[in-house]
C-alpha cells in the first residue's frame, strides 16, 4: 500500500503565508484608523520625489509617516527624514519587492494611533511587487511619460490592480514623441476605475489635486 | 506548504506536483520551474516534476452579466461594451495536488 501511487488534494493559496501577514497589517492599520498607500513605480519614476513634493502639501493636521523600500540603500529614507516626518528604511537584501512580513516587522517601530495616513514607498519594479499584498488600503502607481506610452499594455497586472496613476514628468512632454493619449487609453482599458493625474515634482504641476484626492481619501478612511 | 501537506501523509518520494498559475499573476511558468529545482534539491520533492496549468483570465460583465475571455487584458465586455468587469477567474496562484508514492 505505501508504495502505490497517489494523488494528494490540496488547493491551497501559494500566496498563503505573505496574504495572511498582509492581512493582520490591514488590521492593524484600520485599528489605528490609519490609511496605508503602497506606492508603485520603475526605477527613477519619481516616486521617493513625489513623496518629498507632496508632505510638504499636506494639511498641518494630517499625521504622517512613510516606509521606504530598497534593496541596499537608505538614500531614499535620508532624503524623506529631512521633511520631519516619521521614516523608516527596509533594506530587502536582493529581494524586487517588498513583503507583508517585512512591513510587519517595522510596524511596531512607529506610533500608529498619531498616524493619519502611512506611505509605504516599495522597490523600484513593476512587475513583483503586484503579486505582495502588504496590507495597505490600495496600490498608486507612479510612471514617468518618458518610460514610452506603452508601458501600461506590457506591464497590465500592476494596472489592473492599483486605485491610482499619476503619471510624472509631464514638464518634459514636449520632448519625448510618448502618446498621451494612448497611453491613458490603455491605461482605462485595463482599469476603467482607476484615477488617473497628471503631474511634474519638477514644476508642482498636478500635486495639489493629488495631494487633495488622497487627503479625502484618508478623511473617507476615518470616518 | 508542501512539507506542511506530506507531514500528514506517509510519502517515501513526491512525483508531482501541480500547481495553477492565473494569467493575471506576474508568475513565470519557466522561473518557477527553476526555482522548484532549486527548492527541491535534498527534499521529498527532488526529481518531482512540476506541472504548471495556466489559468485563464475570465471576466464577466457586471452590467449584462456576460461571461467571458479576456484577451490581451482588455477589460471590455464583447456583449455590451461596459468596461465594468469583474475577473471572476485568473488571479489565483495554487498548489492544486501532489502524486506520491
Amino acid at each position: 500500500m505505501d508504495n502505490e501511487r497517489r494523488e494528494i488534494e490540496v488547493m491551497a493559496n501559494l500566496r498563503d503565508s505573505n496574504d495572511m501577514q498582509a492581512e493582520v497589517n490591514r488590521a492593524h492599520f484600520r485599528k489605528n484608523n490609519c490609511l496605508a498607500i503602497n506606492i508603485l513605480g520603475s526605477p527613477g519614476a519619481g516616486k521617493t520625489s513625489l513623496l518629498e513634493k507632496t508632505l510638504p502639501l499636506f494639511n498641518e493636521n494630517m499625521s504622517v509617516a512613510v516606509i521606504e523600500g530598497d534593496i541596499f540603500t537608505s538614500k531614499d529614507a535620508d532624503r524623506i527624514s529631512v521633511h520631519d516626518v516619521p521614516v523608516i528604511q527596509i533594506n530587502t537584501g536582493g529581494s524586487c519587492h517588498l513583503d507583508s512580513k517585512m512591513v510587519a516587522k517595522v510596524l511596531p517601530e512607529f506610533d500608529c494611533q498619531s498616524l493619519d495616513l502611512m506611505i509605504i514607498e516599495n522597490v523600484g519594479n513593476l512587475v513583483c511587487p503586484a503579486d505582495f499584498d502588504l496590507g495597505e488600503a490600495f496600490k498608486v502607481i507612479v510612471l514617468s511619460i518618458v518610460e514610452g506610452d506603452d508601458k501600461p499594455a506590457k506591464y497590465p497586472v500592476i494596472f489592473r490592480k492599483a486605485k491610482a496613476v499619476l503619471l510624472n514628468k509631464m514638464d518634459l512632454e514636449g520632448l519625448t514623441d510618448v502618446n498621451m493619449e494612448r497611453m491613458k487609453q490603455d491605461i482605462r482599458v485595463i482599469n476603467p476605475d482607476i484615477k488617473i493625474f497628471e503631474i511634474s515634482c519638477r514644476t508642482g504641476k498636478g500635486l495639489q489635486d493629488w495631494t487633495n484626492w488622497l487627503q479625502d481619501k484618508v478623511l473617507a478612511f476615518q470616518s | 506548504m508542501i512539507d506542511h501537506t506530506l507531514s500528514q501523509h506517509d510519502v517515501k518520494r513526491v512525483l508531482k506536483v501541480k500547481i495553477k498559475v492565473g494569467e493575471l499573476t506576474n508568475a513565470e511558468p519557466d522561473a518557477l520551474a527553476m526555482a522548484f529545482e532549486a527548492y527541491s534539491k535534498d527534499t521529498l520533492c527532488e526529481g518531482a516534476e512540476l506541472i504548471v496549468e495556466r489559468v485563464p483570465l475570465l471576466g464577466c460583465c457586471r452590467d449584462c452579466h456576460y461571461e467571458f475571455n479576456v484577451k490581451m487584458m482588455y477589460f471590455l465586455c464583447p456583449n455590451c461594451k461596459s468596461a465594468n468587469i469583474e475577473v471572476v477567474q485568473g488571479e489565483e496562484l495554487l498548489l492544486e495536488s501532489l502524486e506520491v508514492e
